[in-house]
């Protein structure tokens, strides 16, 4: 085992992400490379180039931070004019929740930390469901591709059950966060269900359904056959297969098994 | 794609250029360069298009997340998709940073600096062997631009990245860029910097822009400005010193220009790749 080089992985790692362990860097190399178990040579090393390793910390922070205010643009609006957006940024990267191989995960992982930690949703209690939202646009926009199984039925009998596109998303939330706009992005308070998917021009889409047909979406999509789904929540026959029908023309449903 | 017809000076297939370079009948470029990590398990419109790209035209491979120098386990499910993508892309290789990106789990997508030690150089090659037996195509490590020395160095920068590419047995990405950045921030000769390394090694070459940091003296690798001269003057000085047709690979990953200006950048170092190499092939000696 390299301890050694674990060591000062880990010390830099502590000198990149966390912002107390910054300013004890700052205030000490050579004292923050001891209590990290470094020798006195390596805290040396780390006095030397003090300024220079902190040129890291400028370049992670960045690199972590980038694709956040284009995937949330309405969250970041919020907490940027409420002066907190640094402060939240702060608390995700020192939480180290980033941790996949691809770049991209960094907005899922946003939300998770979000709903994981709550952070800020004592102040603003739409946060969390306002970026579950923005985020959700680009992960059904580059969803992985899912081409319809072979065998499977275009017409919606009482007893099939449905195939749904792989990037439908059926959901609840309590604010009205498909209404934020760059102008106004603080979302009303008010159910929206919500069904969203890519569509055949590879577009998202959002449908905003009553309480009954999300329930029946919900119970397709948990793979109930459809008259059974659509009478366990008491939804008419026709009703429900009108929906469907145009889910399916829309592309969020492949087929029907 | 045979390894021979990767010759030349290639182009990284960036986002903002895919609706362009998707509608042309075929490359204007002699191969693309594509970091796997950005593609795979993708869909929609912006990754039909790429893909469409990638099985029409030469693509060679640049991976960012593997940090080699690093202790974190791959995940199987991103190794699956690496494999996938090098096969399905024909990739002659597949080329990492010599550096580590992350620790205990937590990655900060960013190049750091390996120390200059023994051990670092055990470590690294250990981990480099056991990547290349993942992978079904060889396996390159790319020289970083450093700002700073992490803990007490037991050798140079030059001598450690001799002593992995040797230890490992792999070939040299070299990045020309880096070498004259280093070269800069850390004060070395850069023609004598790279005298001394195995050339042999060398498979591929980067070359890009950066950004110099007036306050400090420090220059930054951006990826996010035009190729300067000394750099140039730099690339011509080693071609003929590695001394056969290779891959180069103009890197621009920030302040990403229109196509047409990024293609008549690499025009200008198509012609400085040329006149470099004219000499070797009509069988003459370099300076």
């Amino acid at each position: 085992m390299a301890e050694r080089l674990l060591a000062l992985e880990k010390a830099m790692a502590d000198l990149l992400l966390d912002a107390s362990s910054a300013e004890d860097f700052q205030a000490d190399p050579a004292a923050f490379a001891s209590r990290r178990g470094l020798d006195a040579a390596d805290g040396d090393a780390m006095r030397r180039h003090r300024q220079r390793l902190l040129v890291y910390r400028e370049l992670v922070q960045s690199a972590l931070e980038d694709p956040l205010p284009d995937c949330f643009p309405h969250t970041h609006r919020i907490l940027e004019e409420a002066g907190a957006w640094r402060d939240c940024i702060q608390a995700f990267i020192a939480s180290r929740s980033v941790q996949s191989a691809y770049y991209r995960d960094i907005n899922p992982t946003f939300v998770v930390w979000l709903a994981d930690t709550g952070w800020g949703q004592d102040r603003w209690p739409f946060l969390l469901q306002l970026a579950h939202y923005e985020q959700l646009e680009l992960e059904v926009l580059s969803g992985p591709e899912d081409p319809a199984p072979a065998g499977l039925s275009a017409e919606p009998l009482p007893h099939a059950v449905a195939r749904f596109s792989g990037t439908a998303r059926n959901l609840a939330y309590g604010w009205r966060v498909q209404e934020s706009r760059a102008e106004d992005p603080l979302p009303a308070e008010g159910a929206a269900h919500l069904f969203c998917y890519r569509d055949r021009n590879l577009e998202f889409e959002t449908l905003e359904v009553d309480p009954h047909s999300s329930a029946f979406l919900a119970r397709c999509l948990e793979g109930v056959p459809l008259a059974d789904a659509a009478s366990g929540v008491g939804v008419d026959w026709a009703e429900a297969r009108n929906l469907l029908l145009r889910l399916q023309e829309d592309g969020a449903i492949l087929g029907y098994s | 794609m045979a390894i021979e017809s990767f010759q030349g000076v290639g182009v990284g297939l960036r986002r903002p250029h895919l609706s362009e370079v998707a509608a042309l009948e075929r490359a204007p470029v002699p191969f693309w360069e594509i970091a796997p990590e950005n593609v795979v398990g993708q869909g929609g419109k912006r990754h039909r298009k790429a893909m469409a790209i990638l099985e029409r035209d030469p693509v060679i491979t640049h991976g960012l997340s593997m940090s080699l120098g690093g202790f974190d386990e791959w995940e199987a499910e991103v190794l699956d998709n690496l494999r996938a993508f090098l096969k399905a892309t024909n990739s002659p290789w597949h080329s990492e940073h010599l550096c580590w990106t992350s620790v205990g789990g937590a990655n900060t997508h960013e190049l750091l600096p390996m120390p200059f030690t023994r051990e670092a150089v055990r470590h690294t090659v250990e981990r480099a062997k056991r990547l290349q037996g993942e992978l079904p195509v060889p396996f390159l490590f790319e020289n970083v631009s450093y700002y700073a020395e992490l803990g007490r160095a037991e050798m140079s920068e030059k001598e450690f990245l001799a002593e992995v590419l040797e230890g490992a047995d792999c070939g040299w990405l070299l990045d020309i860029n880096n070498v004259y950045v280093n070269s800069r921030n850390h004060g070395f000769d850069p023609k004598e910097w790279l005298a001394g390394l195995p050339l042999h090694r060398v498979r591929q070459m980067h070359i890009a822009g950066h950004w110099w940091d007036e306050a400090d003296g420090l220059i930054i690798d951006t990826h996010g400005a035009d190729v300067i001269d000394p750099v140039i003057e730099l690339f011509e000085w080693i071609l003929p010193r590695i001394g056969r047709p290779l891959p180069v690979l103009l890197e621009r990953d920030n302040n990403i220009p229109p196509l047409a200006d990024l293609l008549a950048e690499r025009e200008r170092l198509q012609a400085a790749y040329d006149r470099a190499l004219a000499p070797v092939l009509a069988g003459g000696q370099h300076g």
